[in-house]
């Protein structure tokens, strides 16, 4: 059987090359041995019939109603995804999109899709555009990436994703990144945060496996490219000032 | 005489930074210049009797500049203009101490300026110029130019200082949208591609939104067919033909913006002949980039700027081609951006370098290039990439960033940056 992973609406959401943790799915499935494809989701005619695991990327402000009527035709498949366990990765205003909504500093409001808790709020600074380095809760290990948002993110401190090691984060002197709930993973870790943290691409891609009745243990080529991803986070940890190395 | 005490320092402190370091120190003077005289830029760059003509936007700014220059010249226009790395505020006033008179004149009937999109807001504050031409707006370097709106926002700016002209690609829907904005006592001259050229562009022209519809022929100069390095132009019904400096619808997008602003500023005297002999004058540009000959050997070096340049020059490299080097540099702060591009078609790569080396192999790895090393040290890769012995297929290339080409010519003596 093929694994699916699907990528919402990349025309509008992958500023950041965020969409491309869909593929960088599918080719570590590939390096274990599974058959993987990708399916870019524009609109609901583009759904395919299984759906395995799912990813939203970031797009600009600008865009945020028109990705906003595309996701609303898939609000009910998103709603089952979530509680059935499909791993979702939405990163951004992707991750923005599937809160309860989005605050404007002129106190309009986009409404999300409430697929996960908390909403995105007015940021009293400049714009975060830096390294973001994040102990993940539980677990300790490290997540290495880079923000680049307007707005701060409140109501998510039941469930984060981690806490922050440097950069700014949820913001609002939380100290915390991203929300977390079941498979459903919003960050802000930006562009390849898969390729980066091959860990939490292992971890989707077991669930994935599980879910299908297939097993999914990291192929050899996955553990060479790794390597590379390790070096990059260590450089990126040290620039960022963070004393130890990636767990 | 008001500016004889600054130029004075200006040149000696160029002299200063020679002294130290052959071929460098280009944009210290003007850093100083621009300290102890604030005004020289504004003054200097309003002051050209023909006026300035500023070309911006994220890609394909230099080669217009080179092309508009060289159309103005063969028109017998005393120009002025900068050489591409000097885009920037301290540049751009080294660029003009190079040519300037003891009292900071500088030679000259018009001045031709390619703009850095983000700094080019900021020099233009108080600069009026007669056209601006721009080129299009491209997902780039995300840690400066957060999204598309903002460059758009930024290009505005610039565009605002025109007060005879705005020169734009109307398949650019940024600059589309902004060409409604501008004054009403400035024109609005647009170019653009038929419908024939952008379907010949299997991944599009690169631009982070395209127009729906095409410039009709009434409504600006087009591109109409490119076949090879050759370009036809349709100039509201007469057609032109330019050999172009390299194959590559965005050179053939390039010749067509030179051309479209060559005519807004000449109006009469414009001669389409002239214009095309001139065009078709621009030296020939190698895969992509620059064929040097180093340590006894071809070496192709193609500079990757944005996610668009990337993907055009890694698809034009030669299939098979044995032996690449691929560096990247500390001015790609972040290359998540790059993600989206597919390199693939390059199946392995001998070396990836640059302080950025880990990240590109990643990258490439993705994209199922094969690496058979990374070293991050370009000094020592570029050693070992040359001494290896000839590519069994194809000439060996370097691919970099501009922060890696600068260190890669630095380290093999190669002077100029053009």
């Amino acid at each position: 059987m093929t694994l699916t992973i699907v990528t919402l609406v990349p025309s509008l959401q992958n500023t950041n090359g965020d969409a491309e943790n869909a593929a960088v799915l599918a080719r570590r499935a590939a390096w274990a041995g599974l058959d993987a494809r990708v399916v870019a989701v524009e609109s609901r005619a583009d759904l395919p019939e299984q759906v395995d695991a799912v990813v939203l990327g970031s797009g600009s402000d600008a865009s945020l109603e028109r990705s906003r009527g595309r996701l609303l035709e898939l609000h009910d498949e998103l709603r089952r995804w979530g509680t059935e366990g499909v791993p979702i990765l939405a990163v951004g205003t992707g991750w923005e999109l599937l809160s309860w909504g989005i605050e404007r500093p002129d106190g309009t409001t986009v409404e999300g899709l409430g697929i996960l808790p908390g909403r995105a709020v007015p940021r009293a600074g400049a714009r975060v555009t830096e390294d973001l380095v994040v102990a993940e809760r539980g677990s300790g290990r490290v997540l290495v990436g880079f923000e680049n948002h307007a707005r701060d993110y409140v109501g998510a401190e039941g469930s984060p994703l981690g806490r922050v090691r440097a950069g700014q984060g949820n913001g609002r002197g939380s100290g915390q990144e991203g929300v977390v709930m079941g498979e459903v993973i919003g960050t802000h870790l930006h562009g390849p945060v898969l390729a980066k943290n091959p860990f939490l691409a292992d971890r989707m891609l077991s669930a994935m496996a599980d879910r299908a009745g297939l097993t999914y243990e990291a192929g050899d080529q996955a553990r060479a490219v790794d390597a590379y991803a390790e070096s990059a986070c260590r450089a990126q940890i040290a620039a960022a000032g963070v004393a130890d190395a990636p767990g | 005489m008001r500016y004889a005490p600054a130029i004075l320092v200006g040149r000696l402190t160029r002299f200063a930074a020679r002294l130290r370091k052959a071929g460098g120190g280009s944009a210290v003077p003007g850093l100083v210049v621009n300290r102890i005289a604030p005004n020289y830029l504004k003054r200097t760059l309003s002051g050209f009797p023909q006026g300035l003509v500023v070309v911006s936007g994220s890609s394909g700014k230099s080669t217009t500049t080179k092309m508009l220059v060289a159309v103005l010249r063969a028109h017998h226009v005393d120009v002025f203009t900068n050489p591409s790395t000097a885009n920037i505020s301290q540049g751009l006033t080294s660029a003009l101490l190079e040519r300037a008179d003891w009292r900071g004149r500088v030679p000259g009937e018009m001045a031709v300026l390619e703009m850095d999109e983000g700094h080019g807001a900021l020099v233009m504050q108080g600069v009026d110029a007669r056209v601006v031409t721009l080129m299009n707006v491209m997902v780039d370097q995300i840690d400066r130019f957060h999204d598309s709106e903002m460059v758009a926002g930024m290009l505005a700016r610039i565009a605002a200082r025109a007060n005879e002209a705005v020169v734009i690609n109307a398949d650019d829907a940024y600059l589309d949208r902004l060409a409604d904005k501008v004054r009403a006592d400035v024109s609005v001259h647009r170019f653009g591609v038929s419908d024939a050229v952008l379907a010949s562009a299997p991944r599009g022209l690169g631009y982070a939104a395209t127009t729906v519809a095409r410039v009709p022929e009434a409504g600006g100069v087009r591109l109409v067919a490119v076949d090879g390095r050759s370009g036809t132009i349709d100039d509201h019904g007469t057609h032109v033909t330019v050999e172009l400096p390299a194959r590559g619808i965005h050179y053939g997008v390039d010749a067509t913006a030179a051309y479209a602003t060559a005519k807004a500023l000449l109006g009469e005297r414009f001669d389409a002949k002239t214009a095309a002999d001139a065009l078709s004058a621009i030296p020939a540009v190698f895969g992509r980039g620059e064929r040097v000959r180093v340590r006894d050997q071809d070496v192709d070096f193609v500079l990757v700027q944005n996610p668009a340049s990337y993907q055009l020059n890694v698809d034009s490299i030669e299939p098979g081609t044995s032996d690449i080097l691929f560096a990247i540099g500390s001015d790609v702060r972040d290359p998540s951006y790059f993600w989206p591009t597919d390199a693939s078609s390059l199946g392995r790569v001998s070396i990836v370098s640059g302080s950025k080396a880990a990240e590109a192999a990643l990258m490439l790895a993705y994209d199922g290039v094969e690496i058979d090393r990374v070293e991050p040290d370009l000094a020592r890769a570029l050693d070992d990439f040359l001494a290896a012995p000839p590519p069994a297929s194809g000439t060996k290339t370097i691919v970099f960033s501009a922060d890696s080409m600068r260190r890669t010519r630095a380290h093999l003596g190669l002077t100029g940056a053009e």
